[in-house]
């Protein structure tokens, strides 16, 4: 199965080229080497007896880029695969929506940036909005209504049962609250307000049509 | 023959206490879940978890943790033969005749004989753990670090030659794994190497974030570039008990694939994962009619099904008796182990003989726990997987991030699961496997604290690994398999295996 998804193997007989997929691969080794080699150039590599800190990652990416030259080398005489069509938009949203969740999880400096940190109420929606988005199919009701069930789900768990010191919500929002209510109160009304109009979005959202069901390949996960 | 005995006894009676009962149920529900889920893989999910377990005694978080694991095995398949998609990937063998036989009103028995087989697999492989348990513990104290480097050297030439694709890509993933592990400060020196200056690169990079980010990043992100349909069986399940006619077709691929899977997962080197491809193989040669291979035979559901739960378990071997992971899940429980204090390797069966046994017999348990929940609950796992890919994958994403974040409250963490997932994106668009990439990085810290070491025994020699003769018959043994895997016969074979899937 990992042949017939790595892309087409078209022969490419008219371009000096024969396997574009090996040509780019083998060049990412010896820039990843000449990269490592390059942090490395300071360091003292010592003798066998004594080795030196430079010693190993030195030699490692020796081998990482003959490796890469030997790639990129073959890929003029032997046919191979073609380099696969690239989509951006799925990688663009993921890691957005990762670097939202990380900088909104906790107060976090960025040189003259700073973000408040909001805590998990605020971080875990922005990530499933954000992410969701991946794929061109998705609907923001959906999402929306998928983050206010499964956000108030982790923070009971993680915040409340488990008791991980993980940020969850601004503390300005305790000043919302009656004074003499503790921390863990707030959490489990503010949880219980979120997964309460969830519910509600999800009860009166207009009848969705066939669902088209889709799934993914999956052959080279161990 | 008592001893094993006495020390199973001791490790059923940590197993059964209620705690550890329901925690090893946990986890079984736990990885069976994600083993029916495509998109979900053990890795993600124990790298999820890891915190969860972090308020637990280590014996029970590590025998939930082992139960995902397991459990895993058990759930893809379900997902190969109802939906003709492998749920992980060693259940890819099983689609071909498990989905077969679905399509002609088998699914059932399908179901059945390949919870049966598994059951039966997880036994034998828990008896064959019990009692090589004791001899290769005391043959790891007689190693020193010349023979831990050379072990390790073979088990990574292994996984090379186990790895689908190019052995030079593998060979390149490799070497960059062990490179990416030596980032961070020199344990001997002090040197920081390769950080870019950066501090929280000081202490190397996070085993968990790497893993999460390579699979579970990774494969979201690949995920989303090809959608298919799920085909999800329409017929009847039927009934689930296999017949006596299947009983008598089955047994023997049944022993067969169990003797497979548990040989090739020992290795170090992730040979579980050959190991179903291996035991479809052995048993369309040995049929009377291999053409019935493809079609819905039997066998080619219980062999394989069989190897590969055999295999899951006992790639636990390496890692209790010496050590050393041999597979990326494995190298998530030492972090696991590390989490609670104890160090994997010989001295663990000794230090916490309640740990070991107990570990030990809780997969029994499990696979019996997995063969009575598994069956009767095929109808909802049936309806999980209608649940749409577009509304999974946000899920596991913001998991994903509360996971990673809880294990060192670090919002860089968070980061650099984005990092490595797009790095990971890119070596699979460039046909690289990341699995040898995080076995050479996991091995890595071990490997050069060995090597140094032992050239510092024998005076900067680095004849000293050839003198040695255990390590000199493992140097050997590696260079032999390296060699098989390139002749040319041999490696046109190697295609052929990879590419029935």
């Amino acid at each position: 199965m990992s042949e017939a998804m790595s892309g087409d193997a078209r022969p490419a007989r008219a371009r000096p080229v024969r396997s574009p997929q090996g040509l780019v691969a083998g060049l990412t080794l010896v820039a990843l080497a000449a990269l490592a080699l390059w942090l490395t150039r300071d360091l003292d590599q010592g003798t066998l007896n004594a080795m030196g800190p430079a010693m190993l990652p030195r030699w490692l990416a020796i081998g990482v880029g003959l490796c890469g030259l030997v790639l990129a080398g073959t890929s003029f005489t032997t046919d191979g695969h073609g380099l696969e069509r690239w989509n951006l938009r799925g990688p663009v949203f993921v890691i957005g929506a990762i670097l939202a969740f990380a900088i909104t999880i906790r107060p976090f400096s960025f040189g003259p940036l700073a973000t408040p940190g909001l805590g998990m109420v605020i971080a875990g929606p922005l990530a499933i909005i954000i992410g969701g988005h991946a794929t061109p199919e998705a609907r923001l009701r959906e999402l929306a209504i998928l983050a206010l069930l499964l956000t108030p789900f982790c923070m009971v768990l993680f915040g409340d049962l488990l008791n991980l010191p993980i940020p969850i919500f601004p503390q300005a929002l305790t000043g919302l609250f009656p004074a003499d209510w503790s921390q863990k109160a707030v959490l489990r009304a503010t949880a219980a307000m979120m997964a309460g109009s969830g519910l509600l979005m999800l009860v009166f959202s207009p009848r969705r049509h066939a669902r088209s069901v889709d799934v993914t390949g999956h052959s080279r996960r161990i | 023959m008592g001893d094993l005995f006495s020390n199973l006894s001791l490790g059923f009676g940590v197993a059964l206490t209620p705690i550890n009962l329901g925690l090893a149920f946990l986890g079984c529900l736990v990885g069976t879940l994600i083993g029916v889920l495509p998109g979900v893989g053990p890795i993600a999910t124990i790298a999820m978890l890891l915190p969860i377990t972090f308020g637990l005694d280590p014996t029970g978080a590590l025998i939930m943790l082992a139960g995902i694991y397991y459990g895993a095995q058990y759930g893809s398949s379900t997902t190969a033969i109802l939906v003709n998609i492998p749920g992980e990937s060693t259940s890819v063998v099983t689609t071909l005749d498990g989905h077969q036989m679905a399509r002609q009103g088998r699914a059932g028995v399908a179901l059945g004989i390949a919870a049966i087989g598994s059951f039966f697999a997880g036994t034998v492989a828990t008896l064959v753990i019990a009692a090589l348990g004791g001899p290769l513990t005391r043959l790891a104290l007689v190693f020193g670090p010349a023979e831990y480097f050379s072990l390790m050297v073979m088990g990574l030439v292994i996984a090379v030659v186990l790895a689908r694709g190019s052995i030079l890509k593998a060979v390149a993933m490799i070497l960059l794994g062990v490179l990416l592990s030596t980032v961070g400060t020199d344990l001997e020196t002090g040197e920081e190497r390769m950080t870019f200056g950066l501090p929280f690169l000081a202490d190397g990079i996070d085993f968990a974030v790497l893993a999460m980010g390579i699979f579970g990043i990774a494969e979201i992100m690949r995920n989303l570039d090809h959608t298919e349909h799920r085909d999800v069986v329409r017929q009847a399940i039927g009934r689930l008990l296999p017949n006596r006619d299947d009983f008598k077709q089955s047994y023997k691929p049944v022993l067969r694939g169990t003797l497979i899977g548990a040989i090739l997962g020992i290795l170090p080197g992730n040979g579980a994962v050959l190991g179903p491809f291996a035991a479809y193989t052995v048993e369309k040669k040995l049929a009377k009619d291999p053409k019935r291979f493809g079609r819905g035979a039997i066998e080619g559901v219980a062999g394989p099904e069989s190897a590969n739960n055999a295999g899951a378990q006992t790639s636990f071997i390496p890692l209790l008796t010496l050590g050393i992971p041999p597979n990326a899940v494995m190298a998530l429980m030492v972090g696991a182990m590390t989490i609670h204090g104890i160090i994997p390797g010989p001295q663990v069966m000794t230090k916490n003989p309640t740990l070991f046994w107990g570990m030990i017999a809780s997969m029994w348990v499990g696979n019996l726990m997995l063969l009575i929940i598994n069956l009767p609950l095929v109808g909802l796992w049936v309806r999980l997987l209608k649940v749409p890919y577009r509304l999974m994958f946000p899920a596991i994403l913001m998991f994903c991030c509360i996971g990673i974040y809880s294990i060192n409250s670090l919002p860089t963490d968070v980061m650099f699961i984005g990092l490595f997932g797009l790095v990971g994106y890119m070596l699979i668009k460039f046909g690289f496997e990341p699995a040898p990439l995080l076995l050479g990085f996991v091995l890595g810290k071990l490997m050069e604290e060995n090597l140094r070491r032992a050239l510092i025994i024998s005076r900067g020699e680095i004849t000293t690994f050839i003198s040695h003769p255990v390590s000199a018959a493992l140097l050997l043994v590696a260079a032999v398999v390296l060699l098989v895997a390139l002749l040319p016969s041999v490696s046109k074979g190697r295609e052929e295996v990879f590419l029935e899937d």
